[in-house]
């Protein structure tokens, strides 16, 4: 809300500097946005003419003594005649700017010290019909009441400044100059003086114009006002200035009062061509289906029955709250005319405005809500400008259509309980001053308030609200530091946030750096892996079709990251995201989806295979003390030989493979990524990181080398599994340490060669022992494999 | 044999004197002490002397073992004391040349941040809950007491899913399952990702990350506020921060403040990232609405409460200095390396 600063001051007396108000304010809770100044020159004061001198070099040059105020006398010289003892005029000092963009330092003239000079009406930019006296030759001489030192901008009415108050939403009763002058009044403790709004009528109305409000739900109050014999002038300055301080162009007396009505008060107004309004009726109603109306600025629109209008006996002749119909405009040769002053009910307004694309300082107000006991006043204040502008006739029809306008409201506020919310007292007479000038009537009886709320400020419904109006003008300062008291609780985390955390730690211990991304995707995602995006959950109004689907996994993300280092020269990376999945429960979604915290990891590099993923996947895995499966998969973005789906138990825990080839380039990327993607809700389920002590084997160990030669084609996974089992409690471990394939070791085989630990813990184990587990192992390699001993 | 023996001396000496390997020393140890070796062969002979003289020449010999013995055990250490010395002095190394730190990987700045305000708001007692990304309307609105008239329920500032389903606009939607799921005293902080269809540029992003806090007892009070806070901003920037209080407006709490936190950067003077004022603003806060703790079945006259929600983005931002805030979702890694 941009407010003038000399508006303000038609209702409350401003006597503290611009800046300190917009800082009071603020900790009032009207934070400023910006203030402009009008001022068009600096450091250009009022002086007094002391003496006068003939300068010794010159026969024109006059020297002069001024006083420039605070008891502080200045020599300038002057080449101007038009001077006198005694005179007061504008005296530019040393380092001053005038209008006309000249700088004026101090300096010599003909060897006499001039500390600035003193302006003509030119030099000030002044002309005489704005500045009496402006456009004499010489030196401007102004009226003797100017003290010595008063700024030259307030002396030409130069010195307004427009303050951009941020106005809360709870507050549109401050969208307006009267609102933020309330405000001010408070802040200052200084009185409010309302403007006047009584009016003389001058006649009977000949047009009668009768106003029926069929949809009382969207339009609770709707008050009008005939007012004849218009004499359509331009508006006198004082009210040309107002408009022209918030922006406004002046048009004529009756659109500028409608357009002052409406900042002063905060309550549009309208105003309609009487001639226009057939059958003299105004209905308020539900627009039809499809009926067109071309609106002020000559736009056609197609409205539908959501949508309220203002129509007379045939046609529509108005959007409700948005704008009037060119139909009914007031023109140059309007006789009569009927004002508006309603409210509308402010998501009818927003939704109407919204759908046509039209966005008004009136519908904006209504948006945010206006009171309904404003807009008798609101009218009233136009009429008595008709009057007072002599704009008109008014007459004595004025209709008030309303179905029930609620009471004003009562809170009883206990003192107690202000403090309790509060944690600090202030003092009672503090607090009934503030709520007085807050146009709150109080009465404190037994240490309860009780409060009368003015109608236009319906946000205060309770003691909360009143606490918070005593506290935000007494201060929050105020408010002491005061630590919490009662039972001392411990701050927890859950189980799977715990873990989550874990596996964060796991990933930066194997040297991945996390990455974070929108959780919305594209659909172009989607394609590019070459899946469907048909169950997942879409965004009804995504900023843009890169930010329209909630991902169901993480890959492509990953892809698009892995993608920009890439592009940025980065050729390693090992790179983790932990992020929510959105799995809808039912198609078309009607309910929350399921979400899902899941773990993507993805590798690049020349040091970057399938086998170190998977490492850094059972780093995880082994943390938690899960025994995972892997078997090959389908993925169709994934190498067809190099992935897997992995599994532990009954429950899938994601997947990890090389991308495809194909999918990588689609994504921009030329070197070969490596994905593994972990469902961290089932790994959760079933993760143990319990760690309980176990003996120290006292018994050495043996360890042998197995190596046996098998198929190609023979997966080594379960070879090791059948070592463990066939071998029984005695192997301790194994481990591959070797796969060779060679065509000398005969067609498709190749040699695969195991270390084996037995351990027995109960005693030294001997050698003819191991030798028989060893060979219990090797008969189940060649029995379930084929396997045959390599000597 | 006395002969003999003088010999045996004698050529232990000689061939000690002009070793100066340890191998070298080996082979005298066996030609003297070993099983064939020449004080062995002495001793071995002792048998054929007289009793009467076998003492005696016992003695002797014994001594000359003794002595090549320990001649023997001499030169050893010498030898290997020359030896190690040799080695040492092969080995010299250049320190100065550089070696490089362990790979170790980085969490992303926006998990550092969320982690330290949780740990913070945890060692004061307050339980870290999660809640729902994709909201109700109920949740994310009607229950905070957004009526359905509230502008801020606008489609421009809402992503919707479906007519009551929507990403949540703030984390305070996390308020309301707490309060109706936990039993008083409730102390909770919720940090996700919420959503608000703001354009990227510099300061916004659609999806951004809160820190919820919720308090709710009998007497809790604005001063109570004002300490929490005032001990995160201590424990976050330093034991001279302080807050302070502007008045502002929340649908869901009453009385509402804007909370100021001392900027970062300069410490209050005033500077460039403050404009001047020597304060940032970093978050929202109020005394948890009466309507709110009704809705969640909490009686407003017995309890109160206190919210606040904090952007850990413009938190992340302005203590790691990060200028632009699409760096933080770019995700380049040679941005991701530096958050050690």
């Amino acid at each position: 809300m941009k407010v003038s600063l000399n508006w303000l001051k038609k209702y409350v007396d401003i006597d503290v500097p611009c800046e300190e108000l917009c800082e009071r304010m603020t900790t009032q809770g009207f934070e400023v946005e910006g203030i402009e100044k009008s001022s068009v020159m600096d450091n250009v004061v009022v002086a007094k003419i002391l003496e006068i001198e003939k300068h010794p070099d010159s026969d024109h040059l006059q020297i002069c003594q001024l006083d420039i105020g605070g008891g502080v006398r200045e020599q300038i010289v002057t080449g101007a005649d038009n001077v006198f003892v005694g005179a007061t005029i504008p005296a530019a000092l040393h380092d001053s700017h005038l209008p006309n963009g000249m700088h004026i330092k101090k300096g010599k003239l003909r060897g006499v010290v001039s500390n600035g000079m003193m302006c003509s009406g030119e030099e000030l930019c002044l002309q005489g019909t704005d500045f009496p006296g402006a456009d004499v030759y010489g030196i401007l001489i102004l009226d003797s009441k100017w003290e010595a030192g008063t700024d030259m901008n307030t002396v030409i009415g130069a010195d307004d400044c427009v303050i951009d108050f941020s106005v809360t939403s709870n507050r549109p009763d401050c969208n307006c100059v009267l609102g933020i002058a309330r405000e001010v009044a408070v802040c200052l403790n200084k009185e409010f003086r309302a403007p006047k709004a009584d009016y003389t009528v001058k006649k009977d109305a000949s047009a009668k114009v009768n106003v029926t409000v069929e949809d009382f739900d969207l339009c609770p109050r709707y008050v009008g006002a005939t007012v004849e014999n218009i004499r359509i002038a331009p508006s006198p300055k004082w009210l040309c200035d107002c408009l022209l301080s918030a922006g406004m162009r002046p048009i004529n007396n009756i659109v500028d009062i409608t357009n002052f009505v409406m900042l002063e008060t905060g309550q549009p107004m309208h105003a309609f061509d009487v001639r226009d309004i057939s059958n003299q009726q105004i209905i308020v109603r539900r627009a039809k289906e499809n009926e067109e109306l071309t609106t002020l600025d000559g736009k056609e629109h197609k409205l539908n029955s959501e949508m309220l209008v203002i129509a007379d006996a045939s046609r529509a002749v108005g959007i409700a709250g948005i704008m009037g119909g060119e139909n009914s405009e007031v023109k140059d040769d309007t006789p009569a005319i009927f004002f508006e002053s309603a409210k509308f009910r402010r998501d009818s307004v927003r939704k109407t405005a919204r759908a046509l694309g039209i966005a008004t300082e009136a519908s904006s107000r209504f948006e945010k809500g206006i009171d309904a006991f404003g807009c008798r006043f609101a009218l009233d204040r136009a009429l008595s400008l008709i009057d007072e502008l002599n704009a008109g006739d008014v007459t004595s029809w004025s209709p008030d259509v309303f179905e029930e306008l609620c009471e004003s409201k009562t809170i009883v506020a206990p003192l107690k309980r202000i403090e309790e919310l509060l944690g600090i007292t202030v003092p009672t007479d503090i607090i009934i001053t503030i709520l007085t000038n807050l146009g709150i009537e109080v009465k404190c009886e037994n240490d309860v308030l009780t409060c009368v709320i003015p109608s236009r400020r319906d946000d205060i419904e309770g003691v909360a609200d009143i606490a918070e109006e005593i506290i935000r003008v007494y201060g929050y300062d105020h408010i002491e530091s005061r630590p919490l008291s009662g039972v001392l609780t411990r701050g927890t985390k859950s189980k799977q946030h715990l873990m989550s955390d874990k596996i964060k730690e796991l990933m930066v211990s194997c040297g991945a750096n996390e990455i974070a991304t929108y959780s919305f995707i594209s659909q172009k995602a989607y394609d590019l892996l070459g899946i469907s995006s048909d169950n997942t959950v879409k965004l009804i109004n995504p900023l843009g079709e890169d930010y329209s689907i909630m991902r169901t996994q993480l890959f492509s993300s990953m892809l698009s990251v892995m993608a920009l280092n890439e592009n940025r020269g980065a050729l390693d990376m090992r790179l983790f995201e932990i992020s929510k999945i959105f799995l809808p429960k039912q198609m078309p979604v009607t309910e929350q989806p399921e979400e899902r915290k899941v773990l993507a990891v993805g590798l690049m590099g020349k040091k970057e295979d399938f086998f170190t993923l998977k490492a850094v996947v059972e780093t995880i895995f082994a943390y938690f003390g899960i025994k995972a499966t892997y078997a090959k998969s389908e993925e169709v973005f994934m190498h067809p030989g190099r992935q897997a789906v992995i599994t532990a138990g009954n429950s899938v825990l994601g997947y990890l493979g090389e991308i495809h080839p194909d999918v990588a380039n689609k994504f921009g990327i030329v070197g070969r990524p490596l994905i593994a993607q972990i469902d961290l809700v089932n790994l959760f389920a079933i993760a143990s990181s319990k760690v309980l002590y176990s003996a120290l084997p006292k018994y050495p160990a043996i360890e042998r080398d197995l190596a046996v030669l098998v198929d190609v084609s023979q997966p080594i996974g379960p070879m090791l599994d059948a070592i463990k089992s066939a071998g029984g409690a005695l192997v301790k471990d194994v481990k591959l340490f070797d796969v060779y394939k060679s065509d000398s070791l005969g067609e498709n085989k190749m040699s695969v060669a195991f270390s084996i630990t037995m351990l027995n813990p109960e005693r030294t184990l001997k050698a003819e022992e191991a030798q028989k587990v060893f060979d219990k192992i090797v008969r189940s390699l060649e029995y379930r494999f084929g396997a045959s001993l390599r000597g | 044999m006395l002969e003999k023996l003088n010999g045996v001396k004698a050529r232990f000496e000689e061939r000690l004197q002009n070793l100066n390997s340890i191998a070298d020393l080996e082979d005298v140890r066996v030609a003297f002490c070993g099983k064939k070796g020449e004080l062995t062969e002495l001793l071995r002979s002792m048998g054929s002397l007289s009793p009467e003289d076998r003492p005696k020449m016992g003695q002797k010999v014994n001594e000359l073992r003794n002595l090549i013995e320990e001649a023997i055990a001499n030169k050893r250490e010498e030898l290997n004391s020359a030896q190690r010395l040799e080695q040492l002095k092969n080995e010299v190394i250049d320190v100065t040349i550089p070696a490089e730190p362990e790979v170790k990987g980085t969490l992303h700045p926006l998990s550092l941040t969320q982690e330290r305000m949780c740990e913070i708001f945890r060692s004061m007692g307050f339980d870290v809950v999660d809640g729902p990304e994709v909201e109700t309307d109920y949740y994310n609105f009607k229950a905070l007491n957004l009526p359905d008239d509230h502008p801020a329920r606008d489609m421009q500032d809402t992503f919707y899913i479906a007519e009551k389903l929507l990403l949540r606009t703030q984390t305070s939607a996390a308020q309301i399952r707490t309060m109706k799921t936990r039993s008083v005293p409730i102390r909770v902080v919720c940090p996700g990702r919420v959503y608000r269809a703001d354009e990227v540029d510099a300061t916004h992003s659609p999806v951004f990350h809160q820190l919820e806090g919720l308090v709710v007892d009998k007497g809790i009070n604005l001063c109570h506020l004002k300490y929490v806070l005032e001990e995160f901003a201590k424990e976050m920037y330093g034991n001279s921060a302080k807050v302070k209080f502007r008045p502002s407006y929340f649908p869901f709490t009453e009385p509402s403040v804007e909370v100021d936190l001392t900027c970062s950067e300069c410490g209050g003077k005033g500077c460039r990232v403050c404009k001047g004022t020597g304060w940032i603003e970093i978050l929202g806060a109020g005394l948890v609405h009466p309507n709110v703790l009704r809705e969640c079945g909490i009686d407003p006259e017995v309890y109160s409460g206190f919210a606040f929600g904090i952007g850990i983005d413009r938190i992340t931002t302005t203590s790691y200095k990060i200028p632009d805030l699409r760096l933080v979702f770019e995700n380049d890694v040679r941005f991701l390396k530096q958050f050690k």
